[in-house]
């Protein structure tokens, strides 16, 4: 059974796509809230990412997940530089895998935290339903 | 004509609730006098990384979570255990509970068959081990025998376990000597904030339950923050009950050592509770719990723990999805519905759990699957949408794979409220996910802190 492999499709990253082929590959998900880009890829080839990562793994869609932040973005840029979804691409990307290896090092110990307000959830618990025994 | 309203809840697993703990600080100085030697609890490592801490079982065991055990296993009750899932006393329960320890330090302690040990955590008396029997274990076959292989458990397991699998590790690390008797809590533990309120041994949910007049009460197994697809199911699964919807939701977490890239404990029982909080389900219908147990990942097996823990608590019905506590592609994906609806013979089940001899009262609800679907414009449940091509699947490692590039997952997939508490944890512990220096950090703070207790004098030597 073929795996996947997705890649979310931001509006940065379809502006770097624009006019080629691969814009009308471009998939909504979730009824539009999110767009993306799947190269399927043979079994063999989908362990081999795993094998590359120790938290990656097949979810129950058979899609490639949990690989790190910057090898997604080496995917996207393989993907748009040879204008492709085949599997090449992520075959290219495995063989570049050492130009990000600080990146993935990095990716492991820090994630900068989103500029997000959550006063409003702040506020929602200071009076919790529950309490303690 | 057959009663088909539920008007009490399920009585405990074996039929009584064990409750091991001594809040008489009286009593446990008395008991403390009767330990031949002190033992400071250790984490169990993998690679250098905890993967357990036994007192997490204790914790489980004392407050009536696991009964009827009433410590850690006699090598009759292991070996009935991996045979053929039932205690020796003919109770159903899936898991080899052991309290283990090294060869070095057995010879350090000095004690043997019939001696009192007392633990200690974080450095204070925590509990009482009464030693009935010592013996050895092989620890891999401990571990293969536990989880199963494709050899022995054909019709469920696909590939035999190794080290990808954390439930495997943790029963591969485990010290060859064990210390089989009972646990009592001499120093009842003080559960740290935010897991308090969560705090729901079986004894107070039930009544708690009996409080907000619940009969028919349905458990959600959850070690996610959750997302709309869960959400979707709790509030489908629940339509089951008696005359009308289960009276109540009891989500319950699974809080202990987790696999490195899993949310932290922390955001998954706030993410729950902002269900409620923001509204999407009445809190007066809707209890967010959990059970101190590092979870093996044993998909049917793990099934049974869930069982055994949630008919303890009360809990009449249970939902199982697809990959139920699972990790990886070693258990075929509907191995527990495989298992609550016609049994695993080779597991010990020729018949449903519910249906066999020292069995369960709690009954399944076998839950295929929810998704996203635009056309029909609600999380669909999968056996009645067909408009493949259109919907789109949950997956956990999809969100969390979007937060690990900064995507905020939207609506649709996450509540808002319920993303925030994923940032807010962020902004806590500098990372939205289990990474090594998380796990490392939670392993010395725990769940629980201790309050201060003297030792008697003979055991501060």
């Amino acid at each position: 059974m073929a795996k996947f492999f997705g890649v979310v499709i931001d509006e940065k990253r379809l502006a770097a796509i624009k006019g080629t082929p691969l814009e009308e590959k471009v998939e909504p998900i979730f009824g539009g809230a999110l767009k993306r880009l799947v190269v399927e890829v043979p079994d063999d080839l989908g362990q081999k990412v795993i094998d590359q990562f120790t938290k990656a793994r097949f979810d129950a869609r058979g899609f490639i997940e949990e690989t790190p932040a910057s090898f997604k973005r080496l995917v996207f840029k393989k993907i748009a530089e040879m204008k492709s979804l085949g599997p090449e691409v992520i075959e290219a990307a495995v063989a570049e895998i050492p130009s990000i290896k600080d990146d993935i090092a990095k990716e492991d110990k820090e994630l900068p935290i989103p500029d997000v307000d959550i006063s409003d959830v702040l506020e929602l618990q200071k009076n919790p339903v529950q309490k303690p025994a | 004509m057959p009663e088909v309203r539920i008007k009490t809840l399920p009585p405990p697993h074996g039929g009584k609730l064990v409750e091991r703990v001594v809040r008489d600080p009286q009593m446990a100085m008395k008991l403390m006098q009767k330990c031949s030697a002190v033992y400071d609890i250790k984490p169990t490592l993998f690679k250098g990384n905890p993967v357990r801490n036994v007192y997490r079982e204790i914790m489980s065991v004392c407050y009536g979570f696991f009964s009827p055990v009433e410590g850690s296993m006699t090598k009759a009750d292991l070996e009935s255990v991996l045979e053929r899932r039932r205690l020796t006393s003919g109770w159903v329960f899936p898991y080899p509970i052991l309290f283990d320890i090294s060869e070095e330090d057995f010879k350090k302690l000095g004690v043997g068959a019939g001696d009192w040990l007392l633990l200690r955590l974080k450095g204070e008396p925590f509990a009482i081990l009464e030693i009935e029997e010592v013996y050895e274990i092989v620890p891999g076959d401990v571990a293969i025998r536990t989880f199963g292989t494709p050899d022995k458990n054909p019709e469920v397991v696909k590939v035999p376990f190794d080290q990808k699998h954390t439930g495997y590790n943790i029963y591969c690390s485990l010290n060859p000597i064990i210390l089989a008797g009972k646990y009592t809590i001499i120093n009842e533990p003080k559960l740290r904030e935010p897991f308090n309120r969560f705090w729901y041994p079986p004894k107070r949910s039930r009544e708690e339950f009996t409080k907000r007049g619940w009969t028919t009460v349905i458990a959600h197994q959850t070690r996610n923050v959750p997302h709309t697809g869960h959400e979707a199911l709790m509030k489908n699964a629940a339509y089951i009950g008696d005359i009308k919807p289960c009276d109540g939701i009891v989500v319950n977490a699974i809080v202990g050592a987790k696999r490195i890239g899993d949310f932290p404990d922390e955001a998954i029982v706030e993410g729950h509770e902002m269900v409620h909080l923001a509204g999407y389900i009445k809190p007066e219908r809707h209890l967010v719990t959990f059970t101190l147990w590092d979870m093996r990942y044993g998909n049917p097996i793990e099934s049974l723990i869930h069982a055994v823990i949630r008919q303890n608590m009360g809990i009449s019905f249970h939902m199982f999805g697809r990959d139920h506590a699972a990790l990886g592609e070693y258990y075929d994906i509907f191995a527990t519905q495989t298992l609550w609806s016609k049994g695993i013979p080779s597991f010990g089940f020729e018949e449903p759990p519910y249906m066999v001899d020292g069995g369960f009262y709690i009954r399944p609800q076998n839950i295929e699957e929810f998704w996203f679907c635009p056309k029909c414009k609600e999380f669909a449940y999968s056996a009645n949408c067909s408009h493949k091509g259109i919907y789109s699947r949950y997956s956990g490692s999809f969100i969390r794979g979007l937060i690990n590039e900064g995507v905020m997952p939207p609506p649709e997939i996450y509540r808002p409220e319920v993303y925030k508490v994923v940032v807010k944890w962020w902004q806590k512990f500098g990372y939205p996910f289990n990474n090594e220096k998380y796990l490392k950090e939670r392993e010395e703070r725990l769940e629980v802190d201790l309050p201060h207790m003297e030792l008697p004098a003979h055991l501060k030597k």
